[in-house]
């Protein structure tokens, strides 16, 4: 099934997560990769940090809620068109 | 808003570049960078540079991002106040302004090439001790900004930090595999009116019965695992053409572990899938407290 998760596994061991563990002398903690649904669950729903006034004139969590309703609207559009059916 | 500096001025970071990594792949190539906006704001803040914030933390030892890069490519710099630490770089209005943002927050592609630079960073900053992780496209017009903002902040983010040091986010999906009984009934036809209908009662009464027991265990085990967390968190469930998982997820919820008890934790975790054959319980961890960094909470 092509999902996000699916194609965030891929991301996830790609160069991108060298960061978390490599760099130096003195990594403190191994920490896990994060799908990418998951970071989405994170840091665009309820999980958000601050109130919008840092963001430039962006409104805030409302106004990214929105986008992320439209976002997995699309999402799921896209996968209607390209899904396969699942084994 | 009202609060906020009235011009952007350039930025301690370098001028935006064509971006070099390939964590950005979308601000040399998206149509949307080019257009210039109407600036009915009257700023102009399609232009210029904006200090884009990743994560606060208290200090960082010399060279733990070494190797780590900002969107784009930029590198990574940190603005300092008090004893607090932002790790922030510069990123382009073109593609992070108002205007830009609206489009580009609907553009997977490029939501999901900042959302893992993002995640990046916060991972890379959490190796090296407690970190309060920033929401996606969380943008200062310059360092004097981000200072403000935490100096604003300052008593809530040492709240934040002092509640996840040495704890990490779990994360815990339960889904409900599908349940066998309608194969059942599908596989044999039935022997008589009688028997059909004996089977459709069983039937109904078995899915009322299992999607109640599935909150109660769902409830059960989440009282199990937050109670060995300091703190826990339920996030909807996950749509699972998005989460790649199948069934029905009866709960999606964070937890923050002290890293002590993380063994203790997935003790639990294996306890209750013995428990719970029916079940499948997804872990994941250790991750970067992205649920437990909220400003203000409890």
């Amino acid at each position: 099934m092509t999902t996000l998760s699916a194609r965030s596994e891929v991301v996830a061991g790609g160069p991108g997560e060298v960061p978390a563990g490599s760099s130096d002398r003195r990594p403190t903690r191994n920490l896990a990769p994060v799908a990418l649904v998951d970071l989405l669950d994170r840091l665009l729903g309820a999980g958000v940090f601050v109130a919008g006034d840092v963001v430039i004139s962006l409104a805030g969590v409302d106004l990214v809620e929105v986008r992320l309703h439209l976002l997995v609207s699309s999402v799921r559009a896209e996968m209607a068109e390209t899904r396969r059916p699942v084994p | 808003m009202s609060d906020m500096p009235p011009a952007p001025t350039s930025a301690d970071g370098p001028e935006p570049s064509v971006p070099v990594s390939d964590t950005a792949t979308n601000s040399a190539t998206n149509p949307a960078t080019d257009t210039v906006t109407d600036s009915s704001t009257g700023q102009g803040s399609e232009q210029g540079t904006g200090r884009y914030l990743y994560a606060v933390c208290r200090r960082l030892p010399p060279g733990a991002l070494q190797g780590v890069h900002g969107l784009s490519g930029e590198p990574l710099e940190l603005v300092e106040h008090g004893d607090l630490v932002a790790v922030v770089s510069t990123v382009p209005l073109a593609s992070f302004g108002e205007d830009a943002l609206r489009r580009n927050l609907e553009d997977l592609s490029w939501l999901e090439s900042v959302v893992r630079g993002h995640d990046d960073v916060v991972q890379a900053v959490a190796a090296h001790g407690p970190v309060a992780p920033m929401r996606l496209a969380t943008i200062c017009f310059d360092d004097d900004a981000v200072r403000a903002r935490l100096r604003q902040w300052a008593v809530d983010l040492g709240y934040v930090l002092d509640r996840v040091t040495g704890s990490a986010e779990w994360s815990v999906k339960l889904l409900e595999l599908a349940p066998q009984a309608e194969a059942l009934e599908e596989a044999e036809a039935p022997a008589s009116g009688a028997e059909y209908l004996r089977r459709r009662k069983a039937a109904v009464e078995q899915r009322a019965a299992s999607s109640a027991s599935a909150a109660d265990v769902a409830d059960d085990i989440h009282a199990t695992l937050a109670c060995r967390a300091k703190a826990s968190r339920q996030l909807p469930p996950q749509d699972p053409r998005l989460s790649g998982l199948s069934g029905t997820m009866v709960l999606n919820a964070a937890y923050l572990v002290p890293d002590v008890d993380a063994a203790e934790f997935t003790a639990a975790l294996d306890e209750l899938r013995g428990r719970y054959p029916s079940l499948l319980i997804d872990a994941r961890g250790p991750w970067p407290p992205y649920s437990f960094a909220m400003l203000g909470q409890p």
